[in-house]
């Protein structure tokens, strides 16, 4: 049995491997066998976060054909990893077709035959320090570390990290997930050993995790996935998340409760994320199609309306073709100017670090 | 006697409050949407969400198929254990307490492993599948309460000699079941649908690893990603479980007064 | 074959078919993913056996979550039996208005099933940050409970969120386990010159043990398996059993999926025991309610 269903997946994986090389020549040939697929599988893409909700939208409009099949929006990194690996043999709906994952889980994928390789037609202006040399994963959008803020319960905001191991914040501050899985929980701890001046790569991990701790034994750590309803509800009202999701959120609550995004002092850190075609896609060329439209001015377009800096943001503000609106609604470009972009071999063994010691010198355990 | 009494005022007392409050609190909350006013924005917001419209169907749908599913696998059985097979009784029972034992995190973990695309009986292959996958998990969660409920339905009736007046007049067993039988448990049916209904309403853990929309899912991802819609959503997931447990005392106290 | 034999092997087959479809159901629902899941705790990945899987749940984080499970399931289920028993007992022979007791048993079996995702909610609106209680403690008492270290995720937070089904299913399994007490048996203590808590002691007490026994273990049971209310409350990063496996489960974020398994079947060893002691208490008990 067990030689048979690698036979068989073997023979599939041959096949899909020779039908993607054939069917990728040219945008159309690429779009009618997307047509034929007639569904794209998504995973991680909450409506509210990067304004995924319009970029959706505009894939859905530009491609009618094609019905967009949306799994869990609260996955973390690891949890999409983990999404292609429990679904290798199956190519039904619950396979993701693309990820959207933090830089350092790009390579791990790669190595770990989970995604395909796809060079899009704009690929020469992603900028080389934030994409796969031979096209398995591209960033797409970056934006830097801040602290989200529910003024109603946190009178004095924090202007640092170390400001959190404060007694008035007792109880206040939250990761926007388990720093096992997800990128965003991970990144947040390398910013904070950034700020106790580790450089990024395993000290930031150490020192960041270190901080943890210190957080975790002030009392100041709340193990809840921090995320605007939490800020709202009072759960956790200060939050470390990337800014346009900061930004997004306060938009979203419009004062009720007020929310204040920070961007702390000190070095600041740039996340990306890079955009992948599973290996096991059940509809590969609708993930080409995606991944085409992610990175067209539209989509784009669409990620700097979500607050995000995108991959060629800089060649289309050059080419005028960002609208004004869009800019000057921006966070402020010195906190930019001082943003820390760590490369990948410095994010995986931050990564390392904290997914592997979390447990031992954290390990957030129910509070007494 | 007076001690006693004053007693137990007293412990009633604080489990009103203790109980209570929960509920005011969600209702309060739910209502402070716009700022400094109250007002119903929230509910406006959640019943105007296409979201809870379709997870809200897909669990409404998906309640009605389990019951379908459930009535036809424990129906047919309690009766022939009722009238051939009274041997079989505590087997079956005992099966039917099973889910009640085996964590329902378990039973979907299983589900996942084992009906992949890459075994006999590929289920989570398709959303039809999966679809497929999940009322049967609904079904094997409320299997204790169909049974119990039909189980105690046929006690009501002389099944015996409604089955073979019916055999005598020709009816197959088919019909003996569908025609006769299933009419006069109808209302013990009716308790088991309702309690379904809020089990299958409210159930999280296997819709969410099984990656379909259903309600449970939904609750839980605007729980995080909304500030009173949640509230608002409580009371409404409370008032359906009220109705629903509503419906199924006035069924019961019906039965009592309808009983040959 | 004879065709007496044909006949006899006929009417056995249409004897057993009534009964096939449930069986078959349970079995491919119900008993193969669980023994899948018992047999995967003591599988390698290779496939031979080993008992490695349970021993990585002696391992640091995964025993303190297990720990903090027990901890909770144990607390809520012996506060949830006591004041369950307190208040079936002042509803039931407290002479209180019998109209209270069938208020009180309707809401039992409706906040029984309250738990999960709505629970989670109704408490963050009522003990959260911004929660009612909270909020009036603050402005009417002058108390903040938050300062007092209080979080609605701690052990203390979490019980009382639990609490919420825990005493109403001890209601709702106590009450006729209390309407058995028969009036007769106190008049013929009393008669005997026994005092009130002598009956308590020696006759009332000793009936009622197995199903207080029985409703400790099923409330056990019930909190040690509750994943919907914890995760509403906390997301996935609160370190107790369920949520752990439900991480790994979706995330695999223990990188080991036998781990899974093991975890999987610590669960069913446990709360499968609890529910057992509760079946076996409950046979026992009802010899008295005849």
């Amino acid at each position: 049995m067990r030689t048979l269903n690698a036979l068989v997946s073997g023979v599939s994986l041959l096949a899909m491997l020779t039908a993607t090389a054939a069917s990728a020549e040219t945008l159309a040939d690429i779009e009618a066998a997307a047509n034929k697929e007639g569904a794209l599988t998504t995973i991680a893409l909450p409506h509210d976060w990067w304004n995924y909700g319009e970029i959706i939208a505009s894939f859905k409009a530009k491609y009618p054909q094609i019905t967009v099949n949306e799994l869990n929006p609260d996955a973390g990194s690891a949890d999409e990893i983990e999404a292609i690996r429990a679904n290798k043999d199956n190519t039904g709906p619950q396979a993701p077709d693309v990820i959207d994952v933090g830089l350092a889980f790009g390579p791990q994928a790669k190595q770990d035959g989970l995604i395909q390789p796809y060079k899009v037609s704009v690929w020469d202006d992603i900028p080389a320090d934030i994409k796969d040399a031979d096209g398995y994963w591209a960033g797409s959008y970056y934006g830097v570390m801040a602290f989200g803020v529910n003024t109603d319960i946190v009178q004095t905001v924090p202007t640092k990290w170390d400001d959190l191991l404060k007694s008035d914040y007792a109880n206040a501050f939250a990761l926007t997930g388990d720093p096992r899985a997800s990128n965003q929980a991970i990144l947040a701890i390398l910013s904070a050993g950034l700020s106790r001046g580790a450089e990024p790569g395993e000290a930031s991990g150490s020192k960041g995790l270190e901080f943890m701790a210190e957080l975790n034994k002030a009392g100041s750590f709340v193990p809840v996935s921090g995320k605007s309803g939490t800020i709202a509800q009072g759960q956790t009202p200060i939050v470390a998340a990337w800014d346009y999701n900061l930004l997004s959120w306060r938009d979203q609550l419009a004062g009720n409760p007020p929310v204040e995004v920070v961007i702390p002092e000190g070095p600041v850190l740039a996340g990306v994320y890079v955009q992948a075609i599973s290996a096991y896609a059940p509809h590969p060329n609708a993930a080409k199609l995606w991944m085409e439209h992610l990175f067209s001015n539209e989509g784009q377009n669409g990620y700097v309306k979500g607050y995000c800096h995108t991959a060629r943001f800089n060649k289309m503000v050059a080419a005028g073709e960002v609208p004004k609106e869009l800019l000057d609604a921006l966070p402020p470009a010195d906190a930019y100017s001082r943003a820390v972009f760590p490369s990948v071999d410095q994010q995986a063994a931050n990564k390392e670090v904290v997914s592997g010691k979390w447990d031992e010198v954290v390990g957030a355990q129910v509070a007494e | 006697m007076n001690l006693k009494r004053i007693g137990s005022w007293a412990i009633f007392s604080f489990a009103v409050l203790y109980f209570l409050l929960p509920l005011v609190g969600t209702i309060e909350f739910s209502l402070r949407a716009r700022r400094g006013v109250y007002s119903f924005d929230a509910y406006r917001s959640v019943l105007e969400d296409s979201q809870f419209q379709q997870t809200l169907a897909y669990s409404v749908i998906l309640s009605i198929a389990t019951v379908i599913l459930g009535v036809l696998i424990v129906a047919p059985t309690a009766f022939w254990v009722r009238l051939k097979m009274p041997r079989l009784r505590p087997v079956v029972e005992f099966i039917t307490l099973l889910p009640l034992v085996i964590p329902p995190i378990i039973i979907v973990f299983g589900y996942i492993r084992l009906f992949n695309t890459s075994s006999i009986l590929p289920l989570t292959g398709s959303a039809r599948g999966t679809d497929f996958l999940l009322a049967a998990g609904y079904a094997t969660l409320a299997l204790p309460y169909m049974y119990r409920a039909i189980d105690t339905g046929l006690r009501a009736i002389d099944v015996r000699t409604l089955t073979e007046a019916a055999q005598s007049l020709g009816a197959g067993w088919v019909t003996v079941l569908a025609r006769v039988i299933l009419p006069n448990i109808a209302v013990a049916i009716l308790s088991g649908a309702f309690l379904t209904f809020a089990i299958v309403i409210g159930e999280y853990v296997i819709a969410a690893l099984l990656n379909r929309p259903a309600f449970g899912p939904y609750m839980v991802w605007m729980g995080s990603n909304r500030a009173y819609e949640p509230a608002a959503l409580a009371v409404i997931a409370f008032s359906m479980t009220w109705a629903s447990m509503g419906v199924i005392q006035f069924l019961a106290r019906r039965t009592r007064f309808t009983k040959v | 074959m004879s065709s007496l034999a044909l006949h006899r092997l006929e009417r056995s087959i249409s004897l057993w078919l009534g009964v096939v479809p449930f069986f078959v159901f349970a079995f491919v629902f119900l008993i193969l993913p669980t023994l899948h899941v018992v047999i995967g705790a003591f599988t390698r990945p290779d496939g031979g056996p080993t008992l490695a899987n349970l021993s990585g749940l002696l391992s640091g984080p995964i025993l303190s979550a297990l720990w903090a499970s027990l901890r909770i399931s144990l607390w809520t289920a012996f506060l949830g039996t006591v004041a369950g028993l307190l208040v079936a007992g002042a509803v039931t022979r407290g002479g209180l208005p019998p109209a209270l007791r069938d208020a009180v048993m309707t809401f039992s079996g409706v906040a029984s099933n309250f738990a999960g995702v709505p629970l989670a909610f109704a408490f963050i609106a009522t003990l959260g940050r911004l929660g009612l209680v909270t909020v009036l403690a603050r402005d009417w008492l002058g108390i903040n409970i938050y300062a007092t270290g209080f979080n609605l995720t701690s052990f203390s937070g979490l019980t009382m969120a639990y609490l919420y089904f825990q005493i109403p299913l001890m209601v709702l399994i106590i009450a006729p386990a209390l309407d058995g007490l028969r009036g007769e048996w106190r008049e013929a203590a009393e008669s005997l010159g026994a005092s009130g808590a002598q009956y308590w002691r020696m006759v009332a007490l000793p009936v009622l043990w197995p199903s207080l026994l029985g409703a400790f273990a099923l409330l056990f049971a019930n909190a040690f398996g509750a994943v919907a209310t914890a995760m509403a409350l906390t997301g996935s990063s609160l370190s107790i059993l369920p949520i752990i496996l439900f991480a790994q489960i979706r995330g695999d974020v223990l990188q080991d999926p036998h781990l899974g398994y093991a975890i999987a079947f610590a669960m069913i060893v446990l709360t499968g025991g609890a529910n057992l002691i509760y079946i076996w208490l409950r046979v026992r008990a009802e010899r008295w309610q005849k």
